[in-house]
């Protein structure tokens, strides 16, 4: 943990300027938007209503496809407008009434708005954007399943769109919450797609209980908040006084005089967060849930949902700023999620699996970056994995498509030199070397370099920097594993245990693969495009803003100016208005890089460092020849180099395959132990509380049966107890007026 | 007398006048028809009345009618209703034509005896919560166990036996003591130097209740508790629900879920809290640790329960712990929270054992081990399955969320140190943090039960019992009017979900009232604005250059 | 020899006392009426406590009554008051009545039992 080092010159009553441009709209009411904007909403609500009515009424085409195809593209669309028709300024746009509840003069109030900045417009217009492609994409991909499974799935693929459109642009920490029980919904009902599937069933399940652990988390901290600040909508929260002076004590890194119960709240946001983004401890839902269809990993749980935990930390910025210690945490979180992630997709050999832990790595990247003050990089590795990852798990579910499921990188070799399936080789190819960061050409590289910089640039964080580093050598060479082993090399395919009835003509000994149709090859193509086309906006803005994506985020709550970023980044900071907030991390030096200026010295250490990952992947699992980078040695699809080093390693590989036992350490730890108190407390429910009900009704017959021989029908009997009776009374009674009598 | 309380007199009498003609009717087979056409012919006076409600005097008792029956001993036989008592009766009003509805094939012998109860019953729900004295309010309340205990005893599964018995027996001692309470209030109102005559009417007893001795407040709030805690469930006294609910058929499952639980925080609501306000107030915390262990423990239990409906009896004991620990923060936003949780537990659950009791009617066992995967061939019952498991689990834009985060919050806020930044004045009693901290943790656990339901029952491969074959008269999927008895449930579902409002500003006027009346009994006031004592605090350390302006909230105008 | 003076001035006592209200009677002259009506009264209880016919049941049951008719009378008499011979003439005419109740239910009992003894009618369980 850095130390926190003061300084008086950093800002001491000076306000945080960077929030300046939105107290300024927030101190008047904020303003309201155009209604044409709820389009973006609503539209894939219409979407869900529509293909709900083709399930009912057995619609057996695929015009649930083009439905949502259309209604999204619309809602795309209506996404650009709000981009190109924004004026700077954040503006709020209510559909209806939700909670408005208000006693004397408090109120708790979350409507149904929305409030649109720049971090929305940008967090819209990818999720738009995919989800239109992947549609486009699914559309071809679930055709096996026409009928009321088609309906079924794109029914929920609209309803997830509504629900992230709701988390993103909500103005309102319950309309954010609202969105984020909504996509996990819909990710349950789409992981569980398959639902004669028991283990599909299983990791739906899985997947939202893990995720609600989290949004246990967010709710408390979203209860904290309304009751501290004693609001929970943006405009009103962002501009509240108390949140500013909280703000400039953490500037100068004085964090005495803020509350604990404020400090909480971003600890609190932050396990959502970790949820929802499947980060240490709680990812181990994100793997599992691989047993959905392609295009949902794709779409939920590489590009858009899992993105919500960034997009949460990015959006409460301020909050988190003032609290001592979430954003370390933050950052340790993200590094050692990246680190073990990476470790375990080494070692898998199902390549949707190794996709999965790759995103889980990667998000730990973006967690790191906003951990180190650098909501920029975050943002910035967002969008361009957004792209990528999507197009590496539609290629992988191109492949699973054609092979009947055959996801094994043991059984496949050379799958790009097939008929027809060209174009998902190049794809592959791009969206590997983006994954891996290959520098220059790749968007994947700017966005890494940008948060590998970062750690370097602020003070007290070098260890991440070396870890993220470390972890991005075996990103490279992870990726390239895949791409070595299965797309290059001889030709080879098993086929795997999905036989479905594409294949007309196929025997159990000869199988042809079912190559890509237009729907897949031009989704792959479009993205393949638009993840090369998106290191152009690194350029865009770059002297002011770090890149386009920094401009979007610079006019947001999400804004944050680190102190180092004049001296670091090659531009000038030319803005006078933009004054660092020194934050939680004090103003010490700016760190370098082997003496270099950091920048620069990680281009030249992360670009050595993939290259270097994908030569080594290209030894041990490139095949002979120019299509292992003439140093592979692999000739047959089933055996590598890598399996004789694999055998002498010791019990590392097999630990890493089995993802370091950590279900199994949780099933132990959390759901053994409670499944048996479960059933120590039903059987404290029957035997204890229950027998204690039931004694009670028992006494009653306990008292019948002491006293029943009294009723023996025997005349004399009675007789004799009434004359008992009369003498005792006699008794009692001579004896009182003997007392009494004595006593007067 | 007005037209809206013959209205109401109507929903009172007609039910049992029908009882009495379907009991007499000479076929044991005929009631169903009368049943229904009544129950639905209710609707209509309840809409009207809804119609003519002022709800912007939600708090006054409206459509008031009382007759003497012994003067000199204040007794009465007084109706009326305010907001809370309003939407309470359209709750059992609209549950009615569902249950006879769902009851048409389910009850096939018997029936002349089944429709007279179910039509006695509803006469009784109407009653208790249109009553304005504790007489009447008494007397329906018990009239409500003797129906429960015909349709479980006679129409019920294996065990029903033991189950109406118990049923009977343990809520019945509990009322007994209810019944003590509340004459020993009337006594002490009746005192010379309270009101010096005697009286049942509710509201007068409220105004002189809080001058009981904090000991006498004591053992009146236990006694009270005594009948409502075993109704409510509160945990320990829960241990008849679960072999309620299992062995009564679906109707009666439905009722007592829908309804009938609800009398018990009704009643803690209108009458433990305002009449021991004092003594309440004291053990507001202990009542709602009571509920967070209920929530917790009946939480767990559902998550290793075989037999469904099992499962969503002990899924109903959670659920209303977070009703009491609503009401038992004592503020506003707990006392909206837990009146909306009475009503939208009772569409989310009501629709749960309806589910249920159709898969029960198709095949004849409630084993999730030896039916389940059922997604495969009755889509449609499936579709509906999960979505009453997640208004339950309470998922954003269904009712279960709002009566949640309104509960929740509310046991945030009941804490002075925390809601009102260490100023003196609480705002609720003292719960506190650490509560909702717990309580939240019933939300993980409802996720847990719920989808380990959906999983087995809905998913998975297709398990049938060997010896299943076709129902006579049902299709494999629901039938149309199966559908139409859950989707005014749903539909009341996702309207509650998206505009609670509706509901929260129809009772914010009494909920106030009451709130004021439990400050006032305690010598509290309310808490100063919090956001600017903060900001005074806050002023200290800092030189804000931002001028300190009043950020009064959003749409401060009221609705 | 002095009994037989006390006697002779009790008797001589209750003439005077039925002329005119005498002076206190002396106490002693209660006594043996009451140990006659006792011994009358447990002989009648041992006797239902013991026997098994039913008619004899009921006789020592009319010995009890008699028992407290007695003591009735001579603590009517040692109190110069009627409403103990009052009191006697009532229960006579209960007594009279429940006997022939009483009888008439023996004989009904006895026809379906064939049989006098209570024992007989243990199944009744009181």
């Amino acid at each position: 943990m850095p130390a926190v080092l003061s300084d008086s010159s950093a800002g001491h009553g000076e306000a945080s300027q960077s929030l300046a441009h939105l107290v300024e709209h927030a101190a008047q009411h904020p303003n309201t938007g155009p209604k044409w904007v709820l389009l973006i909403v609503l539209l894939p609500v219409l979407g869900f209503v529509l293909n709900a009515f083709y399930a009912a009424f057995g619609n057996k085409s695929k015009i649930p496809a083009w439905t949502t195809i259309a209604l999204l593209a619309a809602a795309f669309i209506a996404t650009l407008s709000m981009f190109l028709s924004y004026e700077g300024t954040p503006y709020t746009v209510q559909a209806f009434e939700w909670f408005n509840l208000h006693y004397g003069d408090k109120s708790f109030v979350a409507n149904f708005s929305f409030y649109i900045d720049k971090l929305t417009i940008l967090w819209m217009l990818f999720v738009t954007g995919l989800a239109t492609l992947i549609a486009l994409y699914a559309s071809e991909y679930m055709s096996h399943d026409i009928g009321a499974g088609y309906c079924r799935f794109f029914a929920a693929f609209c309803l997830f769109v509504f629900s992230m459109a709701c988390l993103v642009m909500g103005d309102n920490m319950l309309m954010l919450y609202l969105g984020w029980e909504g996509v996990g919904l819909c990710s349950y009902l789409l992981i569980g797609y398959f639902y004669k599937k028991p283990s599909a069933v299983a990791a739906a399940k899985k997947a939202f209980i893990v995720n609600r652990i989290g949004d246990l988390g967010l709710a408390l901290g979203v209860y904290l908040t309304f009751v501290h600040f004693g609001t929970i909508q943006y405009a009103e929260l962002f501009a509240n006084e108390t949140l500013h002076s909280y703000i400039n004590a953490a500037a100068t890194g004085d964090f005495s005089h803020i509350p604990a119960q404020a400090q909480w709240i971003a600890l609190l946001l932050m396990v959502g967060a970790f949820g929802k983004s499947a980060q240490f401890p709680l990812y181990v839902w994100l793997p599992d849930a691989m047993e959905g269809p392609t295009p949902v990993s794709a779409l939920i749980h590489a590009a858009t949902m899992v993105t919500a935990g960034v997009y949460l930390i990015a959006r409460f910025y301020p909050i988190f700023l003032v609290s001592e210690h979430a954003l370390p945490i933050v950052a340790w979180i993200g590094t050692i999620t990246a680190l073990l992630a990476a470790t375990i997709g080494m070692a898998q050999f199902d390549i949707k699996r190794i996709m999965a832990y790759s995103t889980v790595s990667q998000l730990g990247y973006m967690f790191a970056a906003l951990g180190l003050l650098s909501t920029t990089g975050a943002a910035f590795h967002v969008l361009t994995h957004a792209f990528f990852k999507a197009l590496l798990f539609l290629a992988c579910g191109a492949v699973m498509h054609g092979f009947a499921g055959q996801l094994d990188l043991r059984k496949l070799s050379g799958v790009a030199w097939m008929k027809g399936w060209g174009i998902v080789g190049v794809t592959m190819l791009v969206g590997c070397m983006n994954l891996a960061g290959l520098p220059y050409i790749t968007s994947g590289f700017y966005s890494k370099d940008m948060i590998l910089a970062e750690a370097f640039i602020t003070p007290g964080y070098r260890m991440i920097g070396w870890i993220l580093v470390f972890t991005a050598i075996l990103t490279a060479y992870y990726t390239f594993r895949v791409y070595f082993r299965v797309f290059v090399g001889p030709e080879h395919a098993e086929p795997g245990d999905e036989h479905d009835d594409h294949d007309d003509d196929h025997h159990s000994d000869h199988f042809h693969p079912h190559a890509p149709g237009w729907a897949i090859n031009t989704v792959l193509v479009i993205l393949a495009c638009a993840s090369m086309l998106s290191i152009s906006l690194a350029y865009i803005q770059k002297a002011e803003h770090h890149g386009w994506v920094g401009s979007m985020v610079a006019e947001s709550s999400a804004s944050y100016h680190s102190p180092y970023a004049a001296e670091a980044h090659h531009a000038h900071v030319e803005h006078a208005d933009m004054h660092p907030v020194a934050g939680p991390v004090g103003t010490a030096a700016p760190g370098k890089v082997f003496g270099m200026d950091a920048h620069a010295g990680m281009i030249l250490v992360s670009g050595l460092g993939a290259i270097f990952g994908v030569l080594v992947a290209a030894y041990f699992h490139g095949p002979k020849g120019w299509q292992g980078l003439f140093i592979g040695g692999r000739t047959e699809s089933g055996k590598c180099r890598m399996d004789a080093i694999a055998r002498r390693a010791g019990p590392l590989p097999r630990l890493a395959e089995n993802k370091w036992y950590v279900d199994e350490i949780y099933a132990a730890i959390l759901v053994t132990p409670l499944r048996i108190i479960s059933h120590v407390f039903h059987w404290i429910d029957k035997l204890l509380l229950d027998g204690l009900v039931n004694l009670f009704g028992f006494l009653p017959r306990v008292f019948a049966w002491i006293i029943r021989p009294s009723q023996s029908g025997v005349l004399q009997g009675y007789a004799v107890s009434m004359a008992g009776g009369l003498a005792v009374l006699l008794f009692v009674v001579l004896v009182i007026v003997m007392n009494s009598g004595g006593a007067a | 007398m007005s037209q809206q309380t013959v209205l109401l007199l109507a929903l009172m009498i007609v039910p049992l006048l029908v009882a009495m003609r379907i009991a007499f009717s000479k076929n044991p087979d005929t009631g169903y028809r009368p049943a229904l056409i009544t129950s639905w012919l209710l609707m209509i006076p309840a809409w009207k009345l809804i119609a003519d409600f002022d709800f912007s005097q939600g708090a006054t008792t409206q459509f008031a009618y009382s007759i003497s029956w012994v003067e000199s001993l204040g007794l009465k036989f007084s109706i009326g209703m305010d907001s809370v008592s309003l939407l309470l009766i359209l709750l059992s009003v609209l549950l009615g034509p569902i249950v006879v509805m769902a009851s048409k094939t389910a009850i096939v012998k018997d029936k002349r005896m089944y429709y007279a109860w179910l039509m006695v019953l509803q006469a009784a729900m109407v009653g208790v919560f249109a009553a304005q004295d504790l007489l009447l309010f008494y007397i329906c309340f018990e009239f409500t166990l003797l129906p429960m205990f015909v349709l479980i005893r006679k129409f019920g599964s294996t065990n029903r036996v033991a189950a109406s018995v118990k049923f009977f027996l343990y809520t019945f001692t509990g009322s007994m003591m209810t019944l003590a309470g509340m004459v020993y209030i009337v006594w002490f109102v009746a005192q010379p130097d309270q009101l010096g005559h005697w009286t049942l009417d509710i509201a007068t007893l409220t105004q002189y209740a809080s001058n009981m001795s904090m000991g006498e407040q004591t053992w009146v709030l236990l006694a009270m508790l005594a009948g409502f805690a075993v109704k409510v469930p509160l945990f320990p006294f829960h241990t008849w629900l679960p072999l309620a609910h299992t062995e009564a058929p679906t109707a009666g499952s439905v009722i007592l879920a829908g309804v009938l639980l609800k009398l018990g925080t009704y009643g803690i609501y209108r009458f433990a809290i305002p009449l021991a306000p004092t003594a309440f107030f004291e053990y507001a915390p202990e009542i709602a640790v009571l509920s967070i262990i209920g929530i917790i423990y009946a939480g767990l239990i559902c998550w290793v329960q075989t037999d469904i409906k099992k499962l969503v009896a002990y899924s109903s004991v959670s659920h209303l712990g977070f009703c009491v620990l609503g009401l038992a923060a004592l503020n506003v936003t707990g006392f909206s929270g837990s009146i909306l949780y009475m009503l939208s537990h009772g569409l989310s659950t009501g629709g749960l054992f309806l589910m249920i009791g159709f898969m029960y009617e198709r095949y004849h066992t409630r084993d999730m081990n030896a039916v389940g995967g059922l997604a495969s061939k009755m889509p449609v019952w499936a579709t509906f399955m999960v979505f009453f498991a997640m208004a339950s689990v309470g998922l954003p834009g269904l009712n279960g969320f709002p009566s949640e985060v309104l509960c929740l919050i509310s046991a945030f806020q009941s804490d002075a140190a925390w809601s009102a930044a260490g100023e003196p004045g609480a705002w609720g009693s003292s719960l506190g943090p650490w509560f909702t901290v717990f309580a939240g943790t019933g939300m993980v656990i409802a996720a847990m039960y719920l989808l380990f339901m959906v999983g087995k029952i809905c998913f998975g491969p297709l398990r049938e019992p060997e010896d299943h074959h076709p129902h006579d008269v049902l299709p494999t999927d629901l039938s149309l009017r199966e559908i139409i008895t859950l989707t005014p449930l749903a539909i009341g579902c996702v309207l509650f979900g998206l505009q609670p409002t509706l509901l929260l500003d129809a009772i914010s006027e009494p909920v106030n009232n009451t709130v004021v009346l439990v400050e006032q009994a305690n010598g509290l006031e309310s808490a100063p604005s919090r956001i600017d004592s903060v900001i005074e605090h806050a002023d200290e350390h800092s030189e804000a250059e931002i001028t300190p302006d009043h950020h009064t909230p959003e749409g401060a105008s009221h609705e | 020899m002095n009994h037989l003076n006390h006697l002779v001035q009790a008797m001589d006592s209750v003439q005077l006392a039925q002329m005119s209200f005498p002076a206190e009677l002396p106490q002693t002259v209660l006594a043996p009426y009451l140990f006659v009506s006792a011994a009358m009264f447990a002989i009648g209880l041992i006797g239902f406590l013991t026997r098994k016919n039913m008619i004899i049941m009921f006789l020592c049951t009319e010995l009890m009554f008699q028992a407290a008719g007695l003591a009735l009378i001579a603590f009517g008499r040692h109190h110069l008051q009627a409403d103990g011979q009052t009191f006697v003439i009532f229960v006579l005419c209960v007594a009279a009545a429940e006997a022939a109740m009483a009888l008439a239910l023996v004989v009904l009992l006895f026809r379906h039992r064939e049989s006098l003894s209570a024992s007989a009618w243990k199944e009744l369980n009181g």
